[in-house]
């Protein structure tokens, strides 16, 4: 029984692991056994523990904020600026002695880093208040995420990573009108990167465990969440190629390192899948395709906008990297049509900028606008067929959804003639019976 | 591998110590050392005076110009300000960058844009944090002596080196704390 383990008994069993190797008692094979027995069992068990303890640890920390914050008032500026730093001692005390003591326990490490970089923020805003500092949030953000991203990997903290993740969105959007303009976002990259190998070696450990899971998704949020942000500010309408890198990106990342032993799809694949599914809606508007600037060149725009181009250009680049080497080996598991999503949205953006720029309709946009709305039908229709082939209901709706919402994006892009239109819907519709018929043929054919 | 950990760990505390130390640090060297400016607050909308616990600050020396300064049409990042006294004795702007420029008198400040016919700047201290204690009287106080036809506060900020310390408000030419204190003398006892 899981629940009945003693932690104390198993740390106290590893302890003995090495000396009972070295008598010979037992064999090396079983000692990494035993190890990985109980490994697994920590992470099963304790996960809602940890989680408690990191709350309890939140709340101990602000209460000990409140208990300041009540004689706050009256006492002196030296008073209070010794009195701020007292959380933080005792946390950064508390660190060491899990450090030394407390290792192997991950309640502590979790809580105990949870206290320590609220105990930072703390002494920060109590220090600043003192001194009438007002510095703006974008900086004191940065100081704090600079501070805490130590901790995560001492500590080993996948919790803490995550709020790391998150307090480096929060920064983002703080950080974008700073000074009431869009304002360089490619410091975000650097803080994610920072994040990155502690996610690689978890990965490593406990791929399959809920918090690694947990750590992708939230940084495959962020990166979607950022990536809008460097494309804005890029300034070279190529969103929309990036986007479909990022979203393709994870999607084949989800499938290949993520990959589950049934055929149900891994939730960092569902997520990109989704976001595939949205982007090709959103790229199938033709106004999406008017290109609103043409400065490119390289050498007229600023190093900072470049740095954002070459960050957008990357996901599609990645995308090609991961979908090209399996396809080399020839052990492919995902779908063909979605790993092409770049590369249609490529061609699509090449067709666009061959007309002159007038931003308005163009035969070239709208001839971006219709390979699209071709790749999305066909990407439906081969989701369906995925569904159908794994038995998959939900993947066979998702499909069925995909060239529903196409249909009636076609229904709303009001730009478009009626005739347009309507051999759109035929089109559409067309290939929404003939999906249904394969559908029903094939589910008859199997019962 | 532990002694390492424990050993990165001592730099790391270290730096998250030396964060707010250094700001102890420079804010004292600014507070003991900086010149001190007299800034004269403005008429505020009553409604936005008090924050919680801090005074929200309007300063008349954010008026840099009365005529719009092509300087700040497509600037998005930090601005410089040089300061001068006017004949009053109070802080107004006199030269605008946007490069950095140190001194006793210098302060970094943000695009305020255009308004109500002013080029405005914002400079880097808006809110007076106030003892929650006497934030209502504080509040009062300066709304009351920060109205049309009785402009009668100002803080003191003391600048060194490009660092602006917010040190005081004056109201009826008495820190806050006084002044709230001679008021409350003032009043009649209640039996």
């Amino acid at each position: 029984m899981v629940g009945s383990i003693n932690p104390r008994a198993v740390r106290w069993l590893r302890g003995q692991l090495p000396e009972l190797v070295a008598a010979g008692a037992i064999s090396s094979e079983s000692a990494a056994a035993i190890e990985r027995h109980y490994g697994s069992v920590e992470s099963r068990g304790n996960f809602g523990f940890v989680i408690l303890a990191t709350v309890g640890a939140a709340l101990v920390g602000a209460g000990i904020i409140l208990l300041i914050a009540h004689n706050w008032d009256d006492l002196s500026r030296a008073t209070r600026t010794i009195i701020a730093f007292i959380p933080l001692l005792i946390a950064q005390a508390l660190v060491f002695f899990v450090l030394m003591r407390r290792n192997e326990s991950r309640p502590w490490r979790e809580a105990v880093a949870i206290f320590d970089v609220a105990a930072v923020a703390t002494a920060i805003s109590l220090i600043s208040q003192t001194y009438q500092i007002q510095g703006t949030f974008d900086a004191f953000m940065r100081i704090w995420l600079v501070l805490s991203i130590p901790i995560v990997y001492l500590l080993r903290t996948t919790l803490g990573a995550i709020v790391y993740v998150v307090g480096t969105m929060v920064w983002l959007f703080n950080h974008w009108t700073l000074f009431g303009g869009p304002q360089n976002p490619n410091f975000f990259w650097l803080f994610l990167l920072l994040v990155i190998p502690y996610f690689l070696i978890r990965y490593r450990q406990l791929r399959d465990s809920r918090e690694t899971v947990a750590l992708a998704m939230v940084l495959a949020l962020a990166t979607i969440v950022a990536l809008g942000f460097t494309a804005e500010y890029a300034k070279a309408d190529i969103g929309s190629v990036a986007f479909a890198g990022l979203m393709t990106t994870i999607y084949l990342a989800g499938m290949k390192f993520f990959a589950r032993t049934d055929k149900r799809l891994s939730a960092l694949a569902l997520l990109g899948g989704i976001g595939l599914g949205v982007t090709a809606i959103v790229l199938s508007f033709e106004s999406i395709w008017r290109m609103s600037s043409r400065d490119l060149e390289w050498a007229k725009r600023s190093a900072e906008a470049n740095l954002s181009l070459a960050i957008e250009l990357l996901f599609p680049l990645a995308t090609v990297c991961l979908a090209g080497w399996d396809l080399f080996r020839r052990e492919w598991r995902f779908s063909l049509p979605a790993a092409a999503f770049p590369i249609i949205a490529a061609f699509a953006w090449t067709i666009t900028n061959l007309c002159d720029y007038v931003n308005t309709s163009t035969r070239c946009s709208f001839a971006a606008a219709t390979i699209i709305n071709c790749y999305t039908l066909l990407l439906g229709i081969d989701i369906l067929g995925r569904g159908i082939r794994t038995n998959s209901i939900a993947r066979a709706n998702f499909g069925l959804l995909l060239i529903a919402a196409l249909a009636i994006a076609r229904f709303f892009d009001s730009d478009l003639s009626f005739v347009t239109r309507g051999i759109g819907f035929i089109v559409v519709g067309a290939g929404f019976l003939v999906a249904n018929i394969v559908l029903f043929k094939k589910r008859g054919a199997t019962a | 591998m532990k002694r390492l950990a424990v050993l990165i760990f001592v730099l790391v505390a270290l730096a998250q110590l030396a964060v707010p130390a250094s700001i102890v640090w420079k804010r004292g060297q600014t507070l003991a050392h900086g010149r001190v400016w007299k800034f004269k607050t403005e008429p505020v909308d009553p409604i936005d005076a008090i924050r919680g616990r801090y005074i929200a600050l309007r300063l008349a020396a954010e008026k840099a110009r009365a005529t719009p300064d092509p300087l700040f049409k497509d600037v998005a990042g930090p601005v410089f300000v040089t300061l001068k006294e006017d004949p009053e004795g109070f802080a107004q702007v006199d030269q605008i960058s946007t490069e950095r420029i140190t001194g006793d008198n210098v302060i970094q400040v943000e695009n305020g844009y255009w308004s109500d016919g002013w080029q405005r700047v914002r400079f880097p201290f808006d809110k007076l944090w106030v003892a929650e204690k006497i934030a209502p009287q504080a509040e009062q106080a300066y709304r009351e002596n920060s109205r049309r036809g009785k402009e009668n506060a100002y803080v003191t900020v003391r600048i060194r080196n490009g660092d602006a310390a917010l040190e005081q408000l004056y109201i009826d030419n008495k820190p806050l704390a006084d002044y709230l204190r001679d008021q409350e003398m003032k009043k009649p006892a209640t039996p």
